[in-house]
């Protein structure tokens, strides 16, 4: 993908760059993905449902959460990307990438498959699922309800 | 707090500058901004320089900017804050002469985009939340735009159509402004069946990835008497709004709570309302962008920003002219620099400086509406002359 320069240019020297990212205080989440379990959590204190899960309670300041699993909820909105950022570009499906407001009231981010862009419509039910890439990287997925079928 | 004016401004060329480096472009804004108000770096007490610098062969960019363009006792301040870090320099070096601080600043915003291929760009650039979002969806901000456009047109019924003429706005504009990135006009159907980058948007729904740097020279009161400067353009507020970093979290996708939040701000500041505004620099780094942003400055009601380009109230010579220097679609988004090239923009239309693309203006009243990322940062500066 390196384009020709139109003028004079050098090389700088490889930089790469991976980074090991903590996990250990949200592990049921990541395990959870890969059993096709989507989690969020829930402040023991005030009640507050956090989605992306995060373990400290910034209202109460208190860090003593339960994780709860999120199963359904309606299309908030959607876009198909036939642009794929380094890291993706040996993805061969053009991906849809959807925001589902879950019935617990948080919001998710995930892929909408088993579905065209142009059928998709807003307000649609979806399931919420997870499932591992054949890259070992995980993906939350969401899926159409028969409902909505015609 | 101090009055605070702009008394000189700098803009390079915006485009795909292979021919060269970030210091060396940031030079050709500073040097543009130095002469147009007559004074040398001696005469500046402070700098303050933006950039994102991500996509930067250099980690640690600004001493080196500095250093390159005579500035390197003048205590630099590095400011980010994405695609809003133009304004966010803006920010900071009103506040430091507001305050007393210093009685002059300068604000340069300079970025180099293009010395990396398209997919580390994008990577680099679409990890607007890595690992909540763009770990496991490859997000990009055409893919966060995008996700606002479906649920703008599906609330409100905007169109294909309809964001296809920003683009034809922005176009024409850019093909009179020799800075710009792009130099040509583009038609309705070309835009409509160029390729889809990210449903529903498509190639020219989307700005370039530029390089540019703008600068922005700010003086107190006392120093524009004492420079004798002779048109000052007086900075009369800029409002601040911000909002949620994972996407997810936001109330909805259809408006950008932190542009309603900053202009509510900026026009309380300024004492005006949107109706006083007589010319604007809005943030189009994608044409769903600018129909929000109609909608949140307030120069339409919600919902309504797809009507206001149909009616071509943007145009010069409509209601409210808006990104008639080609906006961040057509003149290109070299992400610093934006925010300083929206006030170079702006004072060169106060001074009615802007040749063919002059505003007829009466109030002199100006707005730049600045955000970063997908409504994280948002800045909203009211200008008066």
């Amino acid at each position: 993908m390196s384009k020709t320069p139109e003028y004079l240019a050098m090389k700088s020297r490889t930089l790469t760059l991976t980074h090991d990212i903590p996990i250990s205080k949200t592990k049921t989440y990541w395990e959870g993905l890969k059993k096709g379990n989507v989690y969020a959590t829930k402040c023991k204190k005030c009640g507050e449902i956090y989605y992306p899960p995060q373990v400290d309670c910034p209202h109460c300041l208190t860090s003593d959460v339960e994780w709860i699993q999120i199963f359904e909820g309606t299309l908030e909105t959607f876009t198909q990307a036939y642009l794929k950022p380094q890291g993706f570009t040996h993805y061969e499906h053009d991906y849809i990438i959807a925001i589902v407001k879950a019935a617990e009231g948080v919001k998710v981010m995930g892929w909408f498959e088993d579905i065209d862009v142009k059928v998709a419509k807003v307000g649609m039910s979806v399931k919420i699922t997870a499932k591992t890439m054949p890259d070992g990287f995980p993906a939350i997925v969401f899926k159409p309800r028969s409902q909505n079928k015609p | 707090m101090k009055r605070v004016a702009v008394i000189g401004v700098g803009n390079s060329k915006f485009g795909v500058r292979s021919d060269a480096t970030f210091p060396e472009i940031a030079f050709e804004a500073i040097k543009e901004a130095l002469e147009d108000i007559g004074i040398t770096q001696k005469d500046v007490e402070l700098s303050v320089v933006g950039t994102v610098g991500s996509r930067l062969y250099e980690m640690y960019p600004v001493p080196l900017i500095n250093e390159y363009t005579g500035f390197t006792l003048k205590g630099p301040i590095r400011v980010e804050a994405a695609c809003a870090t133009g304004s966010a320099a803006v920010f900071t070096a009103y506040n430091a002469i507001a305050s007393g601080y210093v009685d002059t600043a300068i604000a340069i915003g300079v970025e180099k985009m293009c010395e990396v291929d398209t997919p580390t760009s994008t990577a680099v650039g679409g990890r607007g939340c890595y690992l909540w979002e763009f770990h496991m969806f490859g997000t990009s901000f055409a893919c966060y735009y995008a996700l606002f456009a479906t649920a703008h047109m599906a609330k409100y019924g905007t169109t294909e159509e309809q964001l296809a003429k920003i683009a034809v706005k922005n176009h024409h504009y850019a093909a009179r402004n020799p800075k710009a990135h792009f130099q040509r006009e583009v038609a309705t159907e070309t835009i409509l069946k160029s390729r889809v980058v990210c449903w529903p948007l498509k190639l020219y729904d989307c700005c370039p990835i530029s390089d540019g740097a703008a600068a922005v020279i700010l003086a107190s009161e006392e120093k524009v008497k004492e420079l004798k400067a002779q048109d000052p353009v007086w900075l009369e507020a800029i409002g601040f709004g911000s909002d949620t970093g994972n996407l997810t979290r936001r109330e909805d996708y259809t408006s950008l709570r932190s542009a309603r939040i900053a202009s509510e701000m900026a026009y309380k500041m300024a004492k005006v309302e949107p109706e006083d505004v007589e010319v604007a620099m809005v943030h189009d780094c994608f044409t769903i962008a600018e129909i929000m942003a109609y909608e949140d400055l307030g120069f339409c009601r919600k919902g309504e920003g797809g009507s206001l380009i149909d009616e071509g109230q943007t145009w010069i010579g409509g209601k409210i002219p808006i990104n008639i220097d080609g906006g961040l679609k057509a003149k290109g988004h070299p992400l610093a620099a934006t925010g300083c090239s929206m006030i170079y923009e702006l004072t060169k239309q106060l001074r009615n400086e802007a040749g063919d693309r002059q505003v007829p203006l009466k109030r002199y009243i100006a707005l730049a509406h600045n955000v970063g990322m997908t409504g994280q940062y948002c800045y909203v500066t009211i200008l008066k002359r």
